[in-house]
């Protein structure tokens, strides 16, 4: 072991892709035994560092030191061979495999082959696994792990080829709350054992609570690295920003109405024809915010597309302004006059057609109801322009394809168009995945204006803090199933981490009132039983 | 972010970097920022040269002046011609086929929707509208052109229909299943064409040996001496047609969501299955009726009546990144090339038709080869390593 | 979009730009005399159909003094659409063909329509069975009489082995005249010698399957013990099955000892420059005579337009007595094959002449004893039986 005080130094590392610069002149040092925290804005280049850390890209310019020697690392192989190991968001695992063969299968080479066969691979992983205090069964096939799980292993696998410094990316966005202060506290202890440590999150809280000190990258350059100790959330989002920002997310308080959207006994299959949505019950007044929290895969995409008419719908009322919507086709539910607005999850994938421009996809929903044969093109101009305008879309003209927006205009693009129609209720879900900061808030904003206008707003989030700070109420799902709704200026991050988990069901806890029906309903009780008795014929 | 991701050419690298302390030398391609126009046609042209000059290469060496080689082929063999006016008809009579053959895959494929059977659409069609010609030859031939259209339409757009109807009741791959239509049709055809028997009204009566029978050719207009088929017209009204439907009308905006977006669609309230339905009704419709024109400009159909077209539309309308006017023009193109090549080649007993294939492929090739190139760059990037090397040696030569 | 179509404008100019620089300068002839020619397949062939009609053409066009670089234009794998041979005759007509020949029977349609629109200009169609006054006849060969002068050489071998299996590998049977009366004309030159062979005919139904043609050959050989092959395909496949095996073939075509030294006897063989001389002399220097002088061409051994390859060693001595006496026989047009009188030869090679009835392998009569040949008509159009003698296996 050298004796450099840095793990990992990188000098003036830069590269580019193509005319963009991802990375400029960047120097970055990692000590011994610290966590770092590396922060910036989406496209500030952060993945793209770690990326040539790990060996996936390799830098145009400069160099990289590893214990104070020069390294060249021109494959994740070499990555490995220095010590560095990478969990990326995205898990690179096989699903049929257990757990200690998607570590082993890596080190089929040489003399290694036959470690994939012998018996006492099982013990040879669980003592790595003991030995960091982690959870994990080494003989747990990988399709039936839980997220938390598959990261663990991630982080075990690249622990067993004796990495000393190890990358996060972004790894609290999948996890809840428990889960992630368990994985901080292994992070920890790894600390202790002389590992550095390197986490990639935009999360300051995380990123005040868990890092030694923190690097921060803004627009591919490297800003300055601080002590965490001796700053503050609001420093480092200055520093990330470049500017001051007000980080209050408002919540007005506007006069509720009677519920917009009565959803009774909902049941949905998910694609593999599981059961993704069981039974769950909420309602939605005008001028509230409520929040669809849940771990990834919770039933919050089938809800959304159920509620749309996207997805058939096994059993249940999706009750909108006292019409039942249950099993209509979304060309009924726009037909019918019903303006519910969806915000997919996969904004390009389905709530817009990325190859085209702007007008055409703000005409998407409308272009039927001009008569006649022909598109009415100058409609979905005008519209768009009008957006834009709005908005404050970053749009060359209005012909401009969708795809060639950035993330946050083309979440602009298809806010403004549902938002063009008046809706009385707005389904989104995940609006800010992806988005900086600035187009964050601006989404934030666009979403309060409707609220004040009576809009009921059903928002599917990942950041319980946002959620906290904009919903009115938040309901939880967990595995499909309703574990409660709470009002978010009473409930607790923890309260709501344990309904995510199932630990904790509030449904029928509350004496007299089961949780996601409102007292004024105007879901008649005959009805229901009406709709189940037909379900069981 | 991820539109300029490189491509990492993968294989490269991994040669280049054999061994860990070799200097590396890294390849990429990169993604070129926009081009202007003429620079993307400069590419374009600069790859038809390459590709003739390979041509002439080849020409040369057997001993034969490309430069009358080419003149003739560009030309479609008009110069010194005794009957030019033939050369132009019958030059247009290979156009019309391709070119609403092109326009009609390309309306599916705009859909996403992969119809590979367009030779066996154009036999159907082919093969239908004959059924008219032979059957009813008293007609005002008007009246039977738009008859034997009609039928080759129906009979093309309803087994068209079907294949759609299997993907969308039971998601079957429609690659496959007009992929087989293609051959049973053309069995059917050569059934037809080999069955001497009493029933069998296809084949010419008088002949001893199995040979299809002749039928009223398509009516055309008199300009001197030059016959403009009926054909010609209609085609040039149905490019024009497609070109409003997609760019103006609402079924033409379905279209293109549904291409871009299926899931985006059914969001937007469109009934995907039917518009499916729709779409492929009328594609496959449309290349049906390029077979009954087919059928009624020569008088008699074949096996080989398709000449190809089915394929050809395929590379024509992916050419043309499926744009209604890139269409007119390839076709007019690639039918200018593979009329022009036979005729260039017949002048020379050294050459066959074949040397037309070849030399059609060296153009499509170079033309997709300077279409990337227009888009991609390749760039050779040194190391982190090597740059540090370059710097370590500077500094020892100073300090000595 | 709009790139697309800069694409293509990039492409015609520089298709423009070629032309520029060369528009005006053409190909000079050295006569004006041009003949054209339609190829099913390629004209860079080294052997098959189109090859022999190719080598035919040349040939004739050197004999009759006209350049074949310069005179002679042809489009070449033309498939049997009126479409496409509409235009590939429009293409030589326009280069200034005077003659234009067809090869391939498809190509019947589109030629009797073009020699309508072209008066001027001489349409021949091999194969072919429609013609009109002026401008437009077709042409063919009576291949049966060398057929039977084959059979003649395959008789005596069969009778030299002791083996009465005589193998005959056909593209097709009875469905096409031509292939039919081959068949036939080489059965009963096999009987004049051996009263006893039976032909075994494997059809292929396919004109150009090189793998088709090898296999059946093994199976005539292995399974029906043929010693002699015979065929009417175009690749010379059967001999060299026959040559591996040790055993014996006549081919077809061309002189296929070539290819199979240790195994050939001898092959029917056309003389198309015969035809072709005639045909390209005619057109050249009299056009206005030419359905009278050349009209529709049925040449034989007569016109030398067809014949055997020269017997090689395989052929047992007798044979060549035999043949000569046949030939004469019928180039002097005093007998022919499919009559009521048959020759018969015995073992040193005289011939003695007898009335025997023509009868079908299934005992129909077509011709009786003493009668007169049969039309010219049936040989080429309607013949669709096997003599006695044959057997049809496949």
């Amino acid at each position: 072991m050298s004796d450099s005080e840095y793990a990992i130094e990188l000098r003036h590392i830069s590269k580019h892709f193509g005319s963009v610069v991802a990375n400029k002149d960047i120097n970055l040092t990692l000590r011994k035994g610290e966590i770092l925290a590396l922060l910036g804005e989406n496209g500030s280049g952060k993945t793209t560092l770690m990326n040539m850390l790990s060996g996936i890209y390799k830098p145009d310019a400069g160099s990289i030191y590893i214990d104070g020697e020069k390294t060249l690392i021109s494959s994740p192989e070499d990555a490995l061979k220095a010590g560095i190991g990478m969990v990326h968001q995205h898990f690179k695992l096989i699903n049929v495999f257990s757990a200690a063969d998607n570590i082993l299968i890596g080190s089929s080479k040489g003399s290694e082959t036959h470690a994939l066969l012998r018996k006492s691979r099982y013990s040879q992983v669980n003592q790595i696994i003991h030995d960091f205090g982690f959870e994990l069964d080494s003989r747990k096939i990988v399709a039936n792990m839980s997220v938390s799980e598959k990261q663990t292993l991630e982080i075990v696998k690249v622990l067993y080829y004796g990495a000393k410094t190890i990358i996060l990316d972004e790894p609290t966005a999948v996890l809840t709350v428990q889960e992630t202060r368990k994985l901080f506290e292994v992070l920890k202890k790894m600390k202790e054992q002389g590992h550095s440590i390197i986490i990639i999150t935009h999360k300051l809280n995380e990123v005040m609570e868990i890092s030694d000190r923190v690097a921060i990258l803004r627009k591919g350059q490297y800003i300055t690295t601080v002590n965490t100790s001796e700053t503050t959330e609001k420093e480092l989002t200055e520093l990330m920003m470049g500017r001051k920002v007000d980080l209050e997310i408002e919540r007005p308080i506007v006069e509720k109405t009677a519920p917009v959207l009565e959803i009774r006994n909902l049941s949905v299959k998910s694609d593999e024809g599981n059961i993704a949505l069981d039974d769950v019950s909420f309602y939605l007044r005008g001028g509230e915010i409520l929040g669809v929290a849940g771990i990834a895969g919770s039933g919050q995409k089938e809800l959304c597309e159920a509620m749309a008419g996207l997805r058939k719908i096994e059993r249940g009322v999706v009750l909108h302004k006292g019409e039942n919507i249950a099993g209509a086709s979304p060309e009924e539910i726009i037909a019918k006059g019903v303006t519910m607005s969806f915000v997919p999850e996969d904004r390009l994938g389905m709530g817009l057609a990325p190859s085209l421009s702007i007008a055409d996809n703000v005409i998407l929903k409308k272009y039927k109801q001009s008569k006649g044969f022909l598109l009415d093109k100058k409609r979905g101009a005008r519209e768009a322009q009008e957006i834009i305008d709005k908005l404050e879309i970053v749009a060359p003209s209005v012909e401009t394809p969708v795809r060639k927006l950035s993330g946050g205009n083309v979440q602009k693009v298809l806010l403004g168009r549902e938002i063009a129609i008046d809706p009385n209720v707005i389904v989104t879900a995940y609006p800010v995945r992806g988005l900086d900061i600035n187009s964050s808030y601006a989404v934030y904003d666009i979403l309060n204006q409707q609220k004040k206008t009576g809009v009921g707003i059903l928002f599917v989030g990942e950041d319980l803090d946002v959620m906290l700070a904009l919903c009115d109420k938040i309901m939880v799902l967990c595995h499909g199933k309703l574990m409660g709704v709470v009002h978010a200026s009473k409930a607790s991050k923890e309260e709501i981490g344990l309904m995510m988990t199932g630990a904790l069901n509030t449904v029928h806890q509350k004496r007299g009132k089961t949780a996601g029906i409102a007292k004024d309903s105007a879901i008649v009780e005959d009805e229901i039983i009406y709709q189940e008795e037909e379900v069981n014929v | 972010m991820s539109q300029q991701e490189p491509l990492e050419v993968k294989g490269l690298r991994k040669q280049i970097n054999r061994g860990k302390n070799s200097l590396a030398k890294q390849f990429h391609l990169v993604r070129k920022s926009r081009m202007k126009l003429w620079q993307n046609a400069l590419y374009i042209l600069i790859g038809v040269v390459v590709a003739l000059a390979i041509g002439a290469a080849i020409l040369t060496s057997l001993d034969i002046s490309a430069i009358d080689y080419y003149s003739d082929m560009f030309t479609i063999g008009l110069v010194g011609n005794a009957y030019p006016e033939r050369a132009i008809e019958n030059f247009l009579v290979s156009y019309v086929p391709l070119l609403i053959t092109s326009l009609a895959l390309a309306l599916s494929f705009k859909m996403r929707f992969w119809n590979i059977g367009g030779e066996g659409q154009f036999l159907i069609g082919a093969l239908t509208s004959a059924v008219i010609a032979i059957k009813f030859p008293g007609l005002n031939p008007y009246l039977m052109l738009l008859l034997m259209s009609v039928v080759a339409m129906l009979c093309s757009g309803v087994t068209g229909l079907a294949i759609a109807r299997l993907k969308t009741k039971y998601n079957t791959n429609e690659t496959l299943a007009t992929l087989m239509i293609n051959y049973i049709a053309l069995y059917v055809v050569t059934f037809f064409g080999e069955t001497k028997a009493d029933w069998n009204f296809f084949l010419r009566t008088d002949s001893e040996r199995p040979k299809f029978t002749s039928f009223t050719k398509m009516p055309f207009v008199e300009i001197g001496d030059f016959h403009l088929q009926i054909s010609v017209l209609v085609t040039l009204l149905i490019a024009t047609g497609i070109w409003f439907y997609l760019r103006y009308t609402k079924q033409g905006y379905e279209i293109s969501v549904i291409g871009d977006s299926r899931r985006t669609a059914t969001y937007a309230g469109m009934n995907v299955k039917r518009i499916t339905l729709r779409t492929m009704f009328t594609s496959a419709a449309l290349i049906g009726l390029a077979g009954a024109f087919t059928a009624s400009s020569s008088g008699c159909i074949s096996t080989n009546i398709t000449n190809n077209v089915g394929w050809t539309g395929i590379i024509v309308a992916w050419l043309s990144k499926l744009s209604i006017p890139g269409i007119v023009l390839s076709s007019f193109l690639i039918t200018i090339l593979q009329f022009g090549c036979r005729s260039a080649s017949s002048l020379y007993p050294s050459i066959d038709s074949h040397f037309a294939d070849l030399l059609q492929g060296l153009i499509l090739f170079a033309v997709l080869a300077a279409d990337f190139f227009a888009n991609y760059k390749v760039v050779r990037i040194m190391s982190a390593g090597e740059k540090q090397e370059e710097q370590h040696e500077d500094k020892k030569e100073v300090e000595s | 979009m709009r790139s697309i179509l800069k694409k293509m404008l990039g492409v015609a100019l520089a298709a423009s730009l070629c032309l520029g620089a060369v528009a005006c300068k053409k190909k000079d002839s050295k006569s004006d005399f041009k003949v054209g020619a339609i190829y099913i397949n390629s004209q860079n062939d080294t052997s098959g159909y189109t090859y022999a009609h190719h080598k035919g053409i040349t040939t004739a066009m050197e004999a009759a003094g006209l350049s074949v670089k310069d005179d002679l234009i042809i489009v070449d794998n033309v498939p049997e659409d009126d479409e496409a041979v509409r235009a590939a005759i429009d293409t030589l007509a326009g280069k200034g063909c005077k003659i234009i020949f067809g090869i391939s029977f498809g190509y019947i349609n589109a030629m009797d329509a073009a020699a309508k629109d072209y008066p001027d200009i001489i349409f021949s169609h091999g194969t072919g069975y429609l013609s009109n006054d002026t401008n437009f006849n077709n042409y063919f060969g009576r291949i049966y009489q060398a057929r039977y002068l084959a059979g003649i050489a395959a008789g005596y071998k069969s009778l030299e082995l002791g083996n009465n299996n005589i193998g005959y590998v056909s593209a097709y049977g009875t469905e096409y005249a031509e292939t039919c009366s081959g068949i036939n004309a080489f059965t009963l030159g096999c009987l004049s010698v051996n009263k006893d062979a039976t032909v075994h005919v494997y059809e292929l139904n396919t004109w150009g399957d090189i793998e088709k043609e090898r296999q059946a050959a093994q199976i005539l050989i292995d399974t029906y013990g043929c010693c002699v092959i015979a065929q009417h395909c175009d690749s010379a496949q059967p001999q060299l099955v026959a040559a591996e095996k040790g055993f014996f073939g006549c081919g077809y075509n061309s002189d296929m000892a070539v290819d199979a030294p240790s195994a050939h006897l001898t092959a029917p063989v056309w003389n198309w420059n015969v035809y072709y001389q005639l045909a390209i002399e005619t057109a050249r220097d009299d056009a206005k005579n030419f359905m009278s002088k050349v009209g529709n061409y049925y040449g034989g051994l007569k016109e030398n337009f067809v014949d055997i390859s020269p017997l090689t060693e395989n052929v047992p001595a007798p044979a060549a007595t035999a043949i000569a006496t046949a030939r004469e026989l019928m180039v002097k047009g005093e007998w022919d094959v499919f009559s009521g009188v048959a020759l018969s030869f015995d073992a040193s090679g005289n011939m003695t002449k007898s009335d025997v009835a023509l009868v079908t392998n299934d005992g129909t009569e077509i011709v009786a004893a003493g009668g007169a040949s049969v039309e010219d008509g049936v040989i080429t159009g309607s013949m669709n039986y096997f003599v006695a003698g044959v057997i049809q296996e496949q």
